[in-house]
């Protein structure tokens, strides 16, 4: 790469970062309730406005910092999994990897757990069995084959899941509350304990996913390639797949099944980075932030004094992202 | 009748010779004559027979759908009170309780199916129902506006109507990009479907939590909250909609060639398509109307049928009655299984539905193209 262009790729990179930082103060200012952003705004130069105080420091701030860590990792799991599916329409939320995080939850709930901690490793748990079907999907399809198939798939997978789930709140009215919070998803209500509890399995994922990136880089040339360059293409799957289900089972288990960002944050990245998994990660990891502070500053904003799930923004941000993409001629083949 | 030479070959002679014509292997010929004219019809014998045996199952449902409940009664109890001869409490029961319900879920069904198996004609492919490409999302989406009031005081058929237009109109306007058959078709249409399903969310957001948790069930599809206006809409609805698929049986059959094939055939390939998307579309907004989107039918229905059926046509009655048998089914078992919590229809037949879509999404991959 020349030297201009990798300026131009830093660039965009810290201005996506100023982005991602004056998106995390507008989250702290604005929202719903009686504090006006300019009280919000005295708040965070050190006003003693208790009440103020209280809604930015202990409802909006621990809200926008559970939005970044599930933006970066919905994002990166939607580039991990079309990496590895080498599908541009590979997503955890419509492939129904989400559904099983959230299922699983809600079947948890309902046979009586409540531990958060708990919570984090069934919802990591169904991810990994939504990921390892669809990707069973995947492997049916044979080579060479429509990639459009695998999104009916995952639509198969995921209705079904949403349904199992419905019927679970219907079973259970006493979790009834509770359960639909996982069914629909959103970051209204949620502590810092939560991100507290994922975060060691976050940093596990971040760590395997910085030593992997390389070796996938090589697996998308091509896996004769990869075994050629010393890799071991199969176990480099494995590892893929499981960062994935770690990452959409935390992001799952703080905001609920959130589908189309790990579809529209991978796309927005391979178009600013390129092709190459590595830089397409790097990009990833302001620009999913940007999208679930985003929505959820607007779902904050458009029915106050209620709330938007978060779900069904990003919904309409990304079916047109995906139309979009089947649109296209000649669907990008990774 | 004028007389006429015919070729020696046997088999056109058997067709054409007027009164005394033998049907071909498979076929019943029912014969009339009226004012010196012969007419003629062939009956497949295979397609009455499904037919015939999708009917007996659809009455035995029924009869288990009106003796089974939270007061059991027996079949023959049940009988007496449709007729009203029986108790007071089991007349009062069946008639007014359980017999609208039954009506309602086989006439959805039908509907749905019907509206399913005549949109996969026309895309060419068996998974484009109108419950996967959006058109039931959209129907919603228009209809719980209507229901939650949103300054709009239309009747919830009506902007069911609007709204599965809208959406059949953006998706076949979205995928034009790639044809109206192929993956890609479908996935536009999930797309479309998506942002009709947010926009349904959004509205429900936007209520009192009363109001939304009321709408719940209906979003997901139930027969519990019929509105009477949507039911005789329904009736008259799907009663032209099956004459006007049967008028158009034939169309269908060739529709499903290459367009070129069918037009050489025949048939105005664009007219007709455009009458058949129309009539799906007004059934499938009819239908989700009456009872929310209950997609599955849509796939489950034409899917017996087509697994009971030869090749030959289009088994358009037979989908319908295949649909409406799924549909009281799974009704039945809704009200029954969990009883006394009632699971909606629409997530019982997801739930039957979702696997067998992945079913079909795996076979279909070794096989067709």
């Amino acid at each position: 790469m020349s030297f201009a262009a990798r300026m131009d790729a830093r660039a965009a990179f810290l201005v996506l970062l100023m982005a991602l930082v004056a998106m995390a103060g507008t989250s702290l200012l604005i929202g719903a309730g009686e504090v006006s952003p300019s009280r919000a705004f005295a708040v965070l130069w050190g006003s003693a406005d208790s009440e103020a105080h209280f809604v930015v420091w202990e409802l909006r701030g621990p809200r926008t910092l559970i939005g970044i860590a599930v933006g970066v990792a919905l994002g990166i799991s939607g580039a991990l999994l079309q990496a590895v599916a080498r599908n541009p329409l590979a997503e955890p939320g419509l492939l129904g990897v989400s559904a099983g995080a959230a299922f699983a939850v809600a079947l948890a709930l309902v046979l009586g757990a409540s531990a958060a901690t708990l919570r984090i490793g069934v919802a990591q748990l169904g991810a990994l069995v939504g990921c390892i079907c669809v990707l069973g999907v995947v492997r049916m399809r044979g080579v060479g084959d429509d990639p459009v198939r695998l999104v009916l798939a995952g639509a198969a997978f995921s209705g079904l899941l949403g349904s199992l789930s419905a019927l679970l709140l219907l079973y259970d009215q006493r979790a009834a509350d509770e359960i639909r919070f996982w069914v629909v998803g959103g970051l209204a209500g949620r502590r810092l304990s939560d991100l507290v509890a994922v975060l060691p399995s976050l940093l596990v994922a971040g760590g395997v996913i910085a030593l992997i990136a390389r070796p996938l880089a090589a697996l998308a040339l091509g896996e004769r390639v990869a075994t050629g360059l010393g890799h071991h293409p199969a176990v480099i799957r494995w590892l893929v797949v499981l960062c994935v289900a770690v990452l959409v089972g935390a992001a799952t288990a703080m905001a609920g099944p959130i589908a189309f960002v790990g579809l529209v944050v991978p796309f927005v990245a391979r178009a600013i980075a390129g092709p190459d998994i590595r830089r397409t990660l790097w990009f990833c990891l302001p620009i999913g932030p940007l999208m679930i502070l985003a929505a959820d500053i607007v779902s904050r904003v458009v029915v106050a004094p209620s709330e938007l799930p978060l779900g069904v923004l990003t919904a309409l941000c990304g079916a047109p992202v995906l139309i979009a993409v089947v649109r296209a001629k000649r669907l990008p083949m990774l | 009748m004028k007389t006429t030479t015919y070729p020696l070959s046997r088999e056109t002679s058997m067709h054409e010779l007027g009164d005394r014509v033998i049907a071909p292997d498979g076929y019943w010929r029912l014969g009339w004559r009226r004012r010196g004219q012969a007419y003629s019809v062939l009956l497949e014998q295979r397609a009455v027979m499904v037919g015939g045996g999708l009917m007996l199952a659809l009455l035995a449902a029924g009869l288990a759908y009106l003796s089974l409940g939270s007061t059991l009664l027996a079949p023959s109890e049940a009988v007496l009170a449709l007729f009203g001869r029986g108790e007071m409490m089991a007349t009062f029961m069946v008639q007014e309780l359980r017999l609208p319900r039954l009506t309602a879920a086989c006439l959805t069904g039908a509907a749905f199916a019907l509206a399913g198996i005549l949109m996969q004609t026309l895309a060419r492919n068996r998974l484009a129902t109108p419950g996967i490409i959006g058109i039931d999302n959209g129907a919603t989406a228009f209809a719980v506006a209507s229901i939650v009031g949103m300054g709009v005081s239309i009747a919830p058929p009506a902007m069911a109507l609007a709204g599965a237009t809208t959406a059949a109109v953006l998706t076949f306007g979205l995928a034009a990009g790639s044809g109206t058959h192929g993956y890609r078709f479908i996935v536009a249409g999930i797309g479309v479907g998506a942002v009709f399903g947010a926009i349904t969310q959004l509205l429900l957001a936007r209520v009192a939590i009363d109001a939304a948790n009321a709408a719940y069930p209906w979003t997901v599809g139930t027969l519990n909250a019929r509105a009477s206006g949507a039911m005789q809409l329904l009736t008259v609805g799907l009663t032209l909609g099956v004459i006007a698929a049967l008028a158009l049986a034939r169309s269908l059959a060739l529709l499903r060639f290459k367009d070129a094939t069918a037009s050489g055939l025949g048939i105005v390939v664009k007219v007709r398509r455009f009458q058949v998307l129309m009539l799906s579309v007004v059934l499938t907004a009819l239908a989700v109307a009456v009872a929310g989107p209950v997609g599955m039918v849509g796939l489950i229905g034409p899917e017996i049928a087509r697994a009971l059926s030869s090749s030959r046509g289009v088994p358009v009655i037979s989908s319908a009655l295949a649909g409406a048998l799924v549909m009281v089914l799974a009704d039945l078992a809704g009200r029954t299984l969990l009883a006394p919590i009632e699971i909606p229809v629409g997530i019982v037949t997801a739930v039957l539905g979702g696997p067998w879509l992945l079913w079909i999404l795996m076979r279909a991959n070794r096989s067709s193209p």
